[in-house]
C-alpha cells in the first residue's frame, strides 16, 4: 500500500499515519524535517507495545534495524557490568532511542527496559540512513540529535560534560551566533598601504573588498600582508588587488559551525564570509571557531574576560540565553545547566565588579563581595534579582573606618547600576550592598549573627537563612569564612533557631492531595497552574538548608548539600538519591518552561499547566512531591515541639 | 502473495504452523462498516484493515475502501459510521474491492472485534462475487479479552468487565478513540488492543499460534481447558 493511500476511493483522510505524523511533528529532529523527508523517514514504520518491565533492547542484542521513538510510556537505559546494573538515564514520551547506532555502531549500547506500559514507533534505520545520505538538511538535523548526550559521556561524572561540549557545540551553534558582525570593507582600488592602514585602524585581521554594487569580491588578511607583501618586498603603493585573494568562500549565518569547519579545511582558508539572505552579514575566522570549540560554553566566558568596559559586557550577557538553548537542546541535566549558567553569571558579575573597581581607586580595606539567594546556592536559572552584600575588613582606626564607609557606599551603588546595565534587576527587598545594612565591616556582621540567632523573630530567621546561602564572588574569601564560622557557632545546638528554620521549611507543603490531579493554584491569574518554584524547588531548598544548618555544612548548593550530607545526616542518608532526582527533575522542568517563555518573548515565570505534562512527567513530579512530603513529615516529627 | 492460479482454483490448504510463536505470525486487523446487522438484507459500506506482524502494527500497510452497496441505506447506521449514500455513490463496486481485499489479506490471520460478524459478511460477499470461500483463520479480540479476564490477568472491577464494546475496552487500555466509527480507525483500535493482548497471553502461558486460534475462537467461547497450553 502506498503512503497516505493514494488509492482511496474518495477524499478519506488516513488517520493512522496522520496520527504518526502529528506526533513526530513534535519530536526533534523529525519536527524539523521537510514533509517529503518525513514521509521518507516513516516508510515502513511500525508500532510495538512493551508491557511494563519488559526489555525493549539489550546490549549486544539482535542489532535492531529500528530507531525507537517513545510514543507513550517511558523506558530506562542501563548498563550491566559484572552483574551490576548502572542506570544511565530515563527516556520519556517523544524521546528517541538508538541514534548512536545510526552513525556506525550497530548494537544498542545500553539495555533498554520499559518502566511503564510503553508504545514505541519503530522507524527503519535503513530508511533514515538513506535519508541522511541524500538529504543535506536531514543529515544536519540528525547529526545534531546524535550529539544528544546519549553517548558514553552521559554515564561519566557530570564534570566531563563541559569537555564533551567542545565537539557538540560545533553541531549545535549556528555560524550567525559567533560570527563577527563588525567587519571592515573597502573598495578594491585602494593601495596595499591604505588597506594595511585601514586594518590597523579598525583593529581587524582582514579586510573585505567590495565591487561597485557592494558585493564581496576579495579578501586580504594579515597573513597575506606578511606572505605576499613584506616577505617578497612588494611595493606597498601597488593596488591591493595584486595581493587580494579573490576566491572567497562563504557560509550562511544559519549554517551549523561544523560546516564552516569543513569548508575551512577543504579550502585551506581561515576566513569565511558570512551571508544572510544573500547579503554580506559578517565574517567568521578559525579563531572564532577555536574559541567556540576549545572552551565552550566557556567561549562566552572568554568573551566576558576580554571586555574592558561595562558597556562591552552588555551584548555578551545577551548571548547567555544562547547557551541555555544549546544546553537544553543537547539534553543536559538540570544540575549541569545550573552549574554552567552559574559559572557564566559569576564571571559576568565578577567582571562588572572589577571593572567598577578599576574606575574607582583601590579599596582602602579588603572586602568580600558576597551573593546569596539562588545566586548564592548556584541555582540561578534565568537572570534573577541582585542579592548581594559586602563584608569588609575591620578598619584599623577612625580615619580608615570613614574612608571604607565612603568608598563602599560609592562602590556598591556603582556596581548595582552596572549590574542593572548587564541585565540583573535590583532586589525588590533591597537585599543589596547598596543598602547600608548590607555593607558593613566584619565585626558588625558578627554582631548581626549574634542578634539574629539570639532572638529569632521571623525577620531574623529569614536573615539567617538568607545569609547562610551566601558565597564570595569577588574579593577576600576569608572575610565570609570568618563570618560563617561565627554564625555557625551561634546556630549549632540552637534548637530554638533550628525549630524556626524547620517550620519555615515545612510551610510549603507540596500538592499531593489527589491521586491523579495536582492541587494547583485555586484562584487568580494562575488558576489551575502549578507553581514549580514555590511547590517544588523551594521545599527541597529549604529542607537541604535545614539539614546543612543542623550539621554546620558550609556548602551552599542544594545538590551539593544533599550529597555531602548523604553519609552523616540520618534523613538524607536514606533519601539522598530520591531528593537529588526530584530536585533535578523539577529544576529541569522549570528551566525548560522558562526558556520556552523567553523564546516566545514572554517574561519567564514558574507556573506550569499540569495538564500539559506528559504522563511520565506527571508521575515523576508526583513522585518528587511524595518524597518532599515524606521528608517534611520527618522534620515535623523531629521538631514537633518547636513548630508553630 | 496469492497467485492468480490459486485464486481461480482455490487456495492450498492452510500452512499455518500451530506451534510457531504468536509473535511470528502475520495478522490483518479488519473492521467493516455495515448498513445493518441483518446478514440477509444488509451490505458492507466500507472495509478497513491494517497489517500486523506479531504485536507490531505496520502503520503504513493498510487498506481502506468505501463500497457502493447498491441498496438503500437504513436510517440508524448512517448516524453511526457517518457514511452517507452520496459518499459511496461514486466509490468502487463490491467486486473490485473484494478482490483487492483478498489480495491484501493473503493468508494472514484475520483479527476483529466480534470477528464472526465481519467474517460472515465477508464470506457471504466473497462467495457471491468470486464463488470461493473465504478461508482465512480468524481471531476474535473480544473472546481473547474475555479469556484474559477469566484468568484474572487484568485487575479490573466488575462493571468494566461487563462492557464488551470495542471503545470501552480500548479506553480501559488508554487507546485513543476520538476519531472513530470509521472502518480503518476501528481496525486500528482493534490492532492496538490485540497488540496489548499478546504479551498478556504470553504471561498466561499461551505462546503459540494454536493457543491463540483456540482462545480467539468465539464458538469455543474463548475458554479452553487447563492443560491445553503449549507450555503446560
Amino acid at each position: 500500500m502506498s503512503l497516505y493511500g493514494t488509492s482511496f476511493s474518495r477524499g478519506c483522510v488516513v488517520v493512522i499515519l496522520d496520527e504518526v505524523v502529528l506526533f513526530l511533528r513534535k519530536v526533534p529532529p523529525f519536527q524539523f524535517l521537510s514533509d517529503r523527508a518525513l514521509k521518507g523517514a516513516i516508510k515502513g514504520i511500525v508500532s510495538e507495545f512493551y508491557p511494563k518491565g519488559s526489555v525493549i533492547a539489550t546490549v549486544g542484542g539482535p542489532g535492531d534495524e529500528y530507531l525507537f521513538v517513545i510514543r507513550k510510556g517511558g523506558a530506562k537505559r542501563s548498563l550491566y557490568r559484572e552483574g551490576e546494573e548502572t542506570l544511565v538515564d530515563y527516556r520519556g514520551e517523544g524521546e528517541v532511542i538508538g541514534y548512536l547506532s545510526l552513525f556506525g555502531e550497530d548494537v544498542p549500547w545500553t539495555n533498554i527496559t520499559a518502566i511503564d506500559d510503553t508504545i514505541c514507533y519503530l522507524l527503519r534505520k535503513d530508511r533514515i540512513k538513506g535519508l541522511i545520505d541524500t538529504d543535506d538538511e536531514a543529515r544536519k538535523l540528525f547529526s545534531k540529535s546524535f550529539l544528544h548526550p546519549l553517548n558514553k559521556n552521559a554515564v561519566k561524572d557530570a564534570q566531563n560534560f563541559t569537555y564533551s561540549c567542545g565537539e557538540k557545540i560545533l553541531f549545535s551553534t549556528r555560524v550567525g551566533d559567533i560570527a563577527m558582525r563588525n567587519l571592515a570593507t573597502a573598495p578594491q582600488d585602494i593601495s596595499i598601504r591604505e588597506a594595511a592602514r585601514l586594518m590597523t585602524q579598525r583593529r581587524t585581521g582582514s579586510l573585505i573588498f567590495l565591487d561597485a554594487a557592494g558585493a564581496p569580491i576579495g579578501i586580504v588578511t594579515d597573513s597575506d600582508l606578511r606572505d605576499k607583501v613584506v616577505s617578497q618586498g612588494r611595493d606597498v603603493n601597488e593596488p591591493v588587488s595584486t595581493v587580494m585573494t579573490s576566491s572567497i568562500h562563504s557560509v550562511d549565518a544559519g549554517d551549523y559551525c561544523y560546516e564552516a569547519v569543513l569548508m575551512m579545511i577543504k579550502n585551506n582558508v581561515h576566513h569565511l564570509i558570512v551571508m544572510k539572505e544573500q547579503r554580506l552579514w559578517g565574517i567568521l575566522t578559525n579563531h572564532d571557531l577555536m574559541l567556540l570549540q576549545g572552551t565552550s560554553p566557556l567561549a562566552i566566558v572568554k568573551d566576558i574576560e576580554s571586555q574592558s568596559s561595562v558597556n562591552g559586557l552588555i551584548p555578551v550577557s545577551g548571548k547567555i540565553n544562547g547557551v541555555y538553548n544549546m544546553l537544553l537542546s543537547d539534553g543536559a541535566r538540570a544540575g549541569n545547566v545550573l552549574r554552567i549558567i552559574t559559572e557564566i553569571n559569576d564571571r559576568l558579575v565578577r567582571k562588572v565588579i572589577t571593572l567598577t573597581e578599576e574606575d574607582l581607586s583601590p579599596p582602602p580595606v579588603a572586602y568580600a563581595w558576597i551573593v546569596f539567594g539562588s545566586e548564592g546556592r548556584k541555582e540561578q536559572t534565568f537572570k534573577t534579582d541582585q542579592d548581594n552584600a559586602v563584608i569588609y575588613g575591620d578598619p584599623a582606626d577612625e580615619l580608615e573606618a570613614q574612608a571604607a564607609h565612603d568608598y563602599f557606599a560609592r562602590f556598591s551603588v556603582l556596581v548595582r547600576d552596572n549590574l542593572l546595565k548587564v541585565g540583573f534587576p535590583p532586589c525588590p527587598g533591597n537585599y543589596m550592598a547598596s543598602n547600608p545594612i548590607w555593607r558593613q565591616p566584619l565585626k558588625t556582621w558578627k554582631k548581626y549573627a549574634a542578634n539574629w540567632t539570639a532572638t529569632p523573630s521571623s525577620k531574623a530567621v529569614l536573615n539567617t537563612v538568607t545569609i547562610f546561602d551566601s558565597r564570595t564572588i569577588n574579593g577576600d574569601e576569608s572575610l565570609l569564612t570568618a563570618f560563617r564560622e561565627h554564625l555557625q557557632s551561634h546556630i549549632t545546638g540552637n534548637r530554638l533557631l533550628l525549630g524556626n528554620v524547620a517550620s519555615l521549611s515545612i510551610k510549603n507543603a507540596p500538592p499531593i492531595g489527589f491521586l491523579k490531579a495536582f492541587v494547583v493554584e485555586k484562584s487568580g491569574e494562575h488558576k489551575d497552574m502549578l507553581n514549580l518554584k514555590v511547590k517544588g524547588v523551594a521545599p527541597i531548598v529549604d529542607l537541604a538548608r535545614l539539614f546543612a544548618l543542623e550539621k554546620g555544612v558550609g556548602i551552599t548548593s542544594t545538590l551539593k548539600r544533599i550529597e555531602s550530607l548523604a553519609d552523616t545526616h540520618s534523613i538524607v542518608k536514606e533519601y539522598a538519591e530520591e531528593l537529588i532526582h526530584a530536585f533535578e527533575f523539577i529544576m529541569l522542568l522549570r528551566i525548560q518552561h522558562q526558556f520556552e517563555k523567553i523564546r516566545r518573548g514572554l517574561p519567564p515565570d514558574n507556573f506550569i499547566r499540569p495538564d500539559k505534562l506528559t504522563n511520565l512527567q506527571k508521575r515523576t513530579v508526583r513522585e518528587a512531591f511524595q518524597i518532599i512530603s515524606k521528608i517534611q513529615g520527618m522534620v515535623i516529627e523531629r521538631y514537633r515541639e518547636m513548630i508553630w | 502473495m496469492v497467485t492468480r492460479m490459486e485464486r481461480l482454483f482455490g487456495r492450498p490448504k492452510e500452512k499455518i504452523r500451530r506451534n510457531a510463536p504468536i509473535t511470528s505470525l502475520a495478522f490483518v486487523s479488519v473492521d467493516l462498516e455495515l448498513t445493518g446487522l441483518n446478514e440477509k438484507r444488509d451490505a458492507i459500506v466500507s472495509i478497513g484493515a491494517v497489517k500486523m506482524t506479531g504485536g507490531r502494527i505496520l502503520l503504513s500497510d493498510f487498506f481502506y475502501r468505501l463500497i457502493n452497496p447498491n441498496i438503500p441505506f437504513r436510517g440508524p447506521s448512517v448516524t453511526i459510521h457517518g457514511i452517507t449514500p452520496s459518499d459511496v455513490h461514486a466509490s468502487d463496486g463490491m467486486e473490485t474491492v473484494v478482490r483487492e481485499f483478498i489480495d491484501f489479506c493473503g493468508d494472514d490471520v484475520i483479527i476483529g472485534h466480534c470477528v464472526e460478524i465481519d467474517m460472515a459478511f465477508l464470506g457471504r460477499d466473497i462467495r457471491k462475487l468470486t464463488g470461493r470461500r473465504f478461508r482465512n483463520k480468524s481471531v476474535d479480540t473480544l473472546s481473547v479479552y474475555k479469556w484474559l479476564l477469566s484468568r484474572n490477568y487484568y485487575n479490573m472491577d466488575n462493571t468494566l468487565t461487563k462492557n464488551s464494546s470495542l471503545y470501552e475496552i480500548a479506553k480501559y487500555f488508554s487507546i485513543p478513540v476520538e476519531i472513530s466509527h470509521n472502518a480503518i480507525m476501528d481496525a486500528y483500535i482493534t490492532a492496538q488492543l490485540f497488540q496489548r493482548f499478546i504479551p498478556a497471553l504470553q504471561c498466561c502461558g499461551s505462546q503459540q499460534i494454536g493457543d491463540l486460534l483456540r482462545i480467539g475462537n468465539p464458538s469455543k467461547g474463548g475458554v479452553i481447558v487447563s492443560g491445553e497450553f503449549s507450555n503446560f
